[in-house]
């Protein structure tokens, strides 16, 4: 076997060795910080509205347009739909967000997980507030304007806001209500 | 173990070696997680914790590690500790995870840790390692602070958070821009004041010299 093959399988294996001891320690590290996503969902729909919810209905990300609802539950007093929507077309990939829609008018919104950068920009602007107090029977929340600087960020959320109003307004308001 | 040595390695860390001021990397996480002295120290504290272990564990496989694949190895062993870093945000800290998520997985290709596994870690036993990782993040997450406070000033007329009554917010001061400026005054500022306690050193040394030389003499002086 020559010096220079030799060398090289020499570099792989070291290489491989790490990769292969960096991966367990990330598995052991995972065990105790694994957060299940359907109770991390729970724990935030009744933290941010103070209202129980027992039942989670799991969309598996129903796409509507550029956005998709992920996970929707009807809180048990059936006085709040709480949903948590993905939005596509971020800067850094998919933005989620958590809404609640009490009756059909929008009370919160909540920003969840994302990879965006100029998510200040949002806040500054006050960006999701454009879409409180907006009735979901009649919104179009695609034309709200966007924050400058944050175009895309606003777009990504625009998108998931959009997912949860076709969803609603296709599942819970047109014939098969849930509440 | 040599106690001059760690000294000299912890004080190298934060003043003469200063990341930030000094060696000038890391520039990105600098002006963009100084908007707030409490995410400042946030950035700084996950940037050290990475330090300290991927310095470790370079150090203690640095006969093993191939020259041609120090690099890869390099940047294996420090995304493990920021993808640890980030499970365990994630877990304990969802709110912070969620505005600081993009910046601390570019922690990954901070120069910084590239540069203190390459120069220091690289060459080093595991103690003096961890011991540079450590001053090194003081270093950083000390330089991180004082923007932090700085920019959180101007741009919210706040301390930590608080508001400080009687200073009101001025308008274009949140922008990157300021933050480059506020950067570069503390950087003069910094080097300023370590080339004035360096000169006055010298100095005394200087003025010692001729003065114990002095003593010498008159000592001999009496002996005869």
């Amino acid at each position: 076997m020559s010096e220079k093959v030799k060398s090289m399988l020499q570099g792989v294996g070291v290489l491989a060795c790490i990769a292969l001891v960096c991966g367990l320690l990330l598995g052991a590290v995972n065990r105790f910080t694994y957060v299940d996503p359907l109770a991390a969902t729970y724990a935030q729909f009744a933290e941010d509205t103070g209202a129980s919810f027992s039942e989670m209905t799991d969309e598996e990300g129903a796409g509507y347009g550029d956005g998709s609802v992920v996970y929707y539950a009807l809180s048990d007093d059936g006085g709040w739909h709480a949903f948590l929507a993905s939005g596509g077309g971020g800067y850094g990939g998919d933005v989620q967000i958590y809404l609640y829609i009490r009756g059909t008018v929008i009370e919160k919104i909540v920003i969840g997980e994302n990879g965006e950068t100029f998510l200040g920009k949002l806040e500054e602007a006050d960006f999701y507030s454009r879409f409180v107090g907006k009735d979901v029977t009649s919104l179009d929340a695609l034309s709200v304007d966007g924050v400058s600087g944050a175009t895309r960020s606003s777009a990504a959320v625009k998108n998931a806001v959009e997912a949860v109003v076709q969803y609603y307004n296709e599942k819970i308001a047109g014939g098969e209500n849930h509440g | 173990m040599d106690k001059t040595k760690i000294k000299e390695t912890f004080l190298g860390g934060i003043i003469r070696n200063n990341p930030t001021f000094v060696l000038v990397l890391g520039t990105c996480p600098t002006i963009a997680m100084t908007t707030s002295l409490f995410q400042a120290f946030a950035m700084g504290i996950a940037t050290t914790f990475v330090l300290i272990f991927s310095n470790l564990f370079v150090s203690l496989l640095r006969d093993l590690i191939p020259d041609k694949v120090r690099i890869p190895c390099y940047i294996v062993i420090i995304s493990t500790f920021v993808i640890i870093v980030q499970m365990v945000m994630q877990k304990f800290m969802p709110d912070l995870y969620t505005t600081m998520r993009a910046f601390i997985a570019l922690i990954v290709v901070n120069c910084i840790i590239l540069a203190r596994a390459e120069s220091f870690a690289s060459c080093n036993k595991p103690l003096y390692s961890m011991i540079d990782g450590f001053s090194i993040g003081l270093g950083f997450t000390g330089a991180l602070c004082l923007i932090g406070i700085v920019r959180e000033f101007f741009a919210g007329g706040a301390f930590a958070g608080m508001k400080i009554p009687g200073f009101p917010a001025m308008s274009g001061t949140g922008a990157s821009a300021f933050g480059f400026i506020v950067f570069g005054c503390m950087m003069a500022l910094f080097n300023f004041v370590i080339q004035k306690v360096n000169e006055r050193k010298e100095k005394m040394k200087a003025a010692s010299l001729p003065l114990s030389g002095g003593k010498a003499e008159r000592l001999g002086e009496v002996q005869v």
